[in-house]
């Protein structure tokens, strides 16, 4: 059953969070950012779900990436009204043009 | 019933923020062309203010029955662990809502932003709050800090038509929800290592033998990184604070004053119960090779870099988002120290959040109260002459700002004094030598608000603060500044009721 070894599914998840902390720190444009960070989110539901199949005792990993899921719908919600809302004070959505407020 | 007994605090409050929505979905004042709006926000204003005291009341209720004499529900630990570490942190959570809810009562109307939703916002975020520190499972604790986190951005945001505050929601939003991903991905690696997701089961399992294969201690030792940059990032500790200053200035100032007490007291919490009861022994609770030095590098640098920066502001609102970093410093000295003086350090980390909560939401709503509309009070130079004009505002400023900076008989200064007590008491010289020295710092941009205040003229021509009027700013400045002076005058009571809600370290 488990004849593909934990660590390529740790790989793979670390590299998507390698990708989405990147794309976060690299990127100027707000939807991508935002989009950087589901992909963290996920690469995160994917390490969990990995661990717990080889931790077969409870289902804690599992549950947990239940809950991540929940909560990455509603951060998207929130980030994605903040986005809207300064799009239209703004008439932009790249990262660089939020520069009011600085020292 | 006498099973809820033991979350009656938290309950109360989440279904006072049920009762608010409602009571703001079915008030008709929102309706347009209404010549007498006046909007929901007095009343609202109020009901929140009653309800986070309740929930603060009922806590310290709870605490005096003895949290573990009451039966709890089954399956509740450890997802939401009914201790006297939850019992004084919720009063303190409750205690800065209710006032940073008073403060919006006056702020709100007064900048035509009355709009509601504002307070059922802020009671849940107190909701998420409470949970934080209450969490005794990495799962309820990402969902906790996701609850209070997504209220406080939407609280940033709140001014939607404002560029200032849209960005900072922005801001505070990306760095923020980044923050706490990189929180999650690190409990993810720790229950990898672990097998556990309750902070118990976790250090139960790093001290086992099994847990020594190099594998899993690198796994755990990246983990902790991880959790401890999100950490950082949350309680605002240079080099993460990059957010802070910005989400501050452009928050309406009620919220500010919201995020700077309520949020940053919440996350301390979780810190606590993640470095003590998750990480709290063996290798990595060591001066050697674990958290605490890095938690005390962070410390001197948040301390420093954050006084610094504050001298150079000509913000006053700026300032003391600066402030309040540097305060996070000082509140991370603490923690630094508490592998050597486990009861003692915790307790001058909660006796010094309190005093802080009461000191900072004074300062925030003294510069609501300094302001009115078309004439806010924002620079220094705005406050100008404060003190020959309106004597009662320049009073009640001065008061927080002396707070603040520590002198006494203030809350301000027994909280600093506790903390370099100690630290010198655990042999950490040079940690109390860099906190006094930065105390000296921070006097100079406080006493700067004085100088202006008192002994300074507006230039002619020059845009003054009017001040403005409102019973429940007013209501508020009293609350917190006879607690400023109670705090500071009284010390002993609440330090021994810190001491007994520290929580174990075996």
């Amino acid at each position: 059953m488990n004849s593909i070894p934990l660590e390529y599914f740790l790989l793979v998840a670390a590299l998507l969070f390698v990708i989405g902390a990147v794309g976060f720190l690299l990127r100027r444009n707000l939807l991508v950012l935002l989009m950087s960070i589901e992909l963290m989110l996920n690469a995160t539901n994917l390490t969990l779900v990995a661990y717990n199949r080889f931790r077969p005792e409870n289902h804690a990993g599992q549950i947990f990436a239940f809950f991540v899921i929940a909560v990455a719908a509603a951060e998207a919600a929130v980030g994605l009204a903040i986005v809207l809302a300064f799009f239209r004070v703004r008439r932009t959505i790249r990262s660089d043009d939020a520069d009011l407020l600085r020292n | 019933m006498t099973r809820l007994m033991a979350i009656s605090p938290l309950l109360v409050v989440a279904l006072g923020g049920v009762l608010l929505m409602l009571a703001e979905a079915f008030s008709h004042r929102r309706e347009e062309g209404d010549v007498r709006h006046t909007g929901p926000s007095s009343e609202l204003a109020l009901g929140t203010a009653v309800t986070l005291l309740a929930g603060a009341i009922m806590a310290a209720a709870v605490w005096m029955v003895g949290p573990e004499k009451l039966e709890t529900l089954p399956g509740l630990a450890p997802y939401y662990v009914a201790d006297r570490f939850t019992l004084f942190f919720t009063f303190t959570i409750c205690l800065g809502g209710a006032l940073a809810a008073l403060l919006a009562g006056g702020y709100l109307p007064e900048h035509k932003l009355d709009r509601g939703e504002f307070y059922p916002l802020l009671t849940f975020g107190t909701v998420g709050a409470i949970l934080l520190a209450a969490a005794g499972d990495l799962l309820s604790l990402f969902i906790a800090l996701e609850t209070m986190s997504l209220a406080v951005y939407a609280l940033t945001g709140f001014r939607r038509t404002s560029p200032r505050s849209t960005e900072a929601a922005v801001k505070y939003f990306l760095l923020g929800s980044f923050a706490a991903v990189l929180l999650l991905y690190g409990g993810a690696l720790l229950y990898g290592a672990t097998g556990h997701t309750d902070l118990a089961g976790i250090r139960a399992a790093i001290m086992h033998p099994a847990a020594a294969k190099p594998a899993n201690l690198a796994l755990v030792l990246v983990a902790a990184a991880l959790i401890l940059c999100g950490l950082a990032f949350k309680v605002s500790a240079v080099p993460f604070h990059m957010w802070t200053p910005d989400a501050y200035e452009g928050a309406p100032t009620p919220a500010t004053g919201y995020m700077a007490v309520a949020v940053k007291t919440a996350a301390f919490a979780m810190m606590l119960r993640v470095l003590v009861g998750g990480f709290g022994d063996g290798a990595l609770a060591s001066w050697a090779a674990g958290w605490p030095p890095v938690l005390a590098l962070l410390a001197v640098v948040t301390m420093t870099g954050a006084n610094l920066v504050a001298g150079r502001q000509e913000s006053v609102k700026r300032m003391l988002a600066y402030s309040s970093i540097a305060h996070a410093g000082y509140v991370l000295v603490a923690v630094a120290t508490i592998p050597r003086a486990s009861e003692e350090a915790q307790a001058s980390v909660m006796y010094y959040l309190l005093a802080y909560t009461v000191s900072t939401i004074g300062a925030f709503g003294a510069l609501v109260l300094c302001g009115s509309r078309g004439a806010e009070a924002v620079s220094y130079e705005d406050l100008a002459g404060l003190g020959k004009r309106h004597p009662a505002v320049a009073i009640a400023f001065t008061l927080f700002l002396l707070s603040l900076t520590g002198v006494p008989p203030t809350a301000g200064f027994f909280g600093k004094w506790y903390v370099a007590k100690t630290t010198i008491g655990a042999g950490l010289y040079p940690l109390a030598i860099v906190l006094l020295l930065n105390s000296a710092l921070a006097a100079y941009y406080y006493l700067r608000v004085l100088v202006y205040m008192y002994m300074r003229d507006p230039a002619p021509g020059a845009p003054i603060a009017k001040p403005m009027r409102s019973g429940y700013v007013v209501g508020a400045l009293v609350i917190a500044g006879v607690l400023v002076l109670a705090l500071g005058i009284w010390p002993t009571t609440p330090i021994e009721l810190a001491v007994q809600a520290a929580l174990t370290a075996r």
